[in-house]
């Protein structure tokens, strides 16, 4: 898309804040040793990769990551892998940001108090407009589209939305629109989400990401520390209250345009919505296609050679997607993905598993709906997925039977 | 009795303040800088700080921030003479912003304000000399 002036200047005042701070519980025990936006997703990336490419992409090229806890493979990963990307002379950086402990000495209360004791850095910048985003969805957004929606409409914040089922709003936040985009109510987490006007079926929902004038966002957190109850997050207590006083918050629409439908976005930050768009990636036409030359996602690649395949007469691969250093010989493989480095033994079968950096997996295995950490390996002969019970005993199984094989896990 | 605790490394503003807001039937504490603020919130009994930023060593600005830490809704009423402390980001969790003049005003309305939003009792209008 060609950019007029005004809004390749409006790019260049727009600062992008990651909020990468969360334990990521629900996605225990991949959080174990890392921050959620660190864990591998799509065998060759990490989770954070794809917000960051949709910012490189977009041309905002001024990024800070802000981290609370087990931050050393996010940091490693981004200076590996982004930080030679970007010309500090151009005035462009990728820096990840620890709490300073300057404003206040705590961890961060809720993602708003994360922004108020970052404030110094706002101050610094001084941004005409920040982009707020999470480092756990998965998504391809041109972010210059929604700041041009942003500029149009004159908005203090401008929130990107997606049209979903009703049903499958329960757990976000829901945004109810006018004509204009503008948006008249918001709640976090409804049971009864409100539909959309113009389809009774659908209600538009929050995809977490914001873009505020800088100093609407300033004036929001620094009066949200002072007040009574708050949770100090921006879906339950600050967008509400801004809508509640009137103040201009618009929605921006995601859709695909060329199918004129809404667009593909995943939080992948449960075990069982990890899993699931992993899967969406082996699809024969996925839905989330990281083949498209127009729209790179960039990741740190470790050195490895190339993925190979022995024993003919054994090895069966099925959409599946194998990174570099991976060594199949005699397996069958169905609908899994490998990221970089993994060994897999003869007769095993690996079928809708999630496989990551180094893992070794012997002879005989049997393995399906399993996601297998970094550098476990798994003993010759075992099964796992197929009897459940057996497998609370030493993994963690979740409610719809996905098994995750921990870093570390134990074998008998 | 509401308390009001007045910071400011200069002591003529701090007795002026001081003097003033006793006979408004405040009980009125000074501290010189922000250590002593700090010391003197983290016991307590403090219910609205009119605080200076222009000060050596720990700035306003930083005590406003170590103040809320303590007590997220203490309101802290910044005075100063520099208009453009305003366009501080550091300096808008603040309750108010007062101007510095001898006009004092403007200062009690703010004081009253931020009381009658905490429900405590602003003391009693003083007779009319």
């Amino acid at each position: 898309m060609a950019l007029s002036r005004e809004m390749q200047s409006a790019l260049r005042g727009v600062l992008v804040m990651i909020l990468a701070g969360g334990q990521g519980e629900r996605l225990y025990p991949l959080t174990k040793r890392r921050a959620k936006p660190s864990v591998r997703f799509g065998g060759a990336y990490r989770m954070i990769d794809f917000t960051l490419s949709n910012s490189v992409n977009s041309g905002l090229k001024r990024i800070y990551v802000l981290t609370q806890f087990a931050s050393t493979s996010l940091s490693r990963h981004i200076r590996r892998g982004w930080s030679g990307l970007l010309a500090d002379d151009l005035d462009e950086f990728i820096e990840v940001l620890p709490p300073q402990r300057l404003t206040a000495d705590r961890f961060y209360k809720g993602t708003a108090d994360a922004i108020y004791q970052n404030l110094f850095v706002l101050q610094d910048e001084r941004p005409e407009r920040v982009l707020l985003l999470s480092g756990d969805h998965a998504y391809k957004l041109d972010y210059g589209d929604m700041l041009e929606h942003h500029v149009h409409t004159g908005a203090a914040l401008t929130i990107a939305c997606l049209e979903v089922p009703r049903e499958s709003a329960t757990q976000l936040g829901v945004a109810q629109c006018d004509e204009q985009s503008r948006i008249i109510g918001f709640e976090e987490k409804p049971e009864d989400p409100k539909p959309m006007p113009a389809n009774p079926d659908m209600a538009l929902v929050s995809m977490g990401v914001y873009l505020w004038d800088t100093k609407a966002l300033a004036q929001e957190v620094a009066t949200d520390v002072t007040a009574r109850d708050t949770k100090h997050d921006f879906g339950r207590n600050i967008i509400p209250s801004m809508v509640e006083r009137g103040l201009p918050v618009y929605a921006y629409i995601f859709r695909d345009k060329k199918v004129d439908k809404p667009a593909y976005w995943r939080d992948i930050g449960t075990l069982e919505s990890y899993w699931a768009a992993n899967m969406d990636l082996v699809n024969l036409v996925p839905e989330f296609d990281l083949y498209d030359g127009a729209w790179p996602i960039y990741t740190y690649r470790p050195q490895y050679p190339p993925a190979k395949t022995v024993h003919p007469d054994l090895t069966r691969v099925e959409d599946s997607l194998l990174c570099d250093g991976c060594i199949i010989s005699g397996a069958t493989l169905r609908r899994s993905i490998l990221s970089p480095g993994v060994r897999v033994h003869r007769r095993a079968n690996i079928d809708e598993c999630v496989v990551m950096d180094d893992v070794d997996i012997g002879e005989d295995t049997k393995i399906r709906r399993t996601i297998v950490d970094e550098g476990v390996s798994v003993p010759s002969g075992y099964q796992i997925g197929y009897d459940l019970e057996a497998d609370r005993k030493r993994f963690v199984v979740t409610d719809s039977g996905l098994v995750v094989v921990a870093l570390g896990a134990v074998f008998d | 009795m509401a308390t009001v605790l007045i910071v400011d490394d200069d002591p003529h503003p701090r007795l002026l303040y001081q003097e003033y807001l006793s006979d408004l039937g405040y009980t009125a504490i000074i501290a010189a800088n922000g250590p002593e603020a700090v010391e003197i919130v983290t016991q307590g009994n403090v219910d609205v700080v009119i605080l200076d930023i222009a000060m050596p060593g720990m700035d306003g600005i930083e005590v406003l921030s170590k103040l809320l830490d303590i007590n997220s809704q203490l309101p802290v009423i910044l005075n100063t003479a520099y208009g453009a402390y305003k366009e501080d980001f550091m300096t808008w969790a603040a309750e108010a912003y007062v101007t510095k003049s001898s006009n004092l005003g403007e200062l009690r309305k703010q004081i009253e304000a931020a009381l009658e939003k905490r429900g405590i009792q602003v003391p009693p209008q003083p007779p009319q000399e």
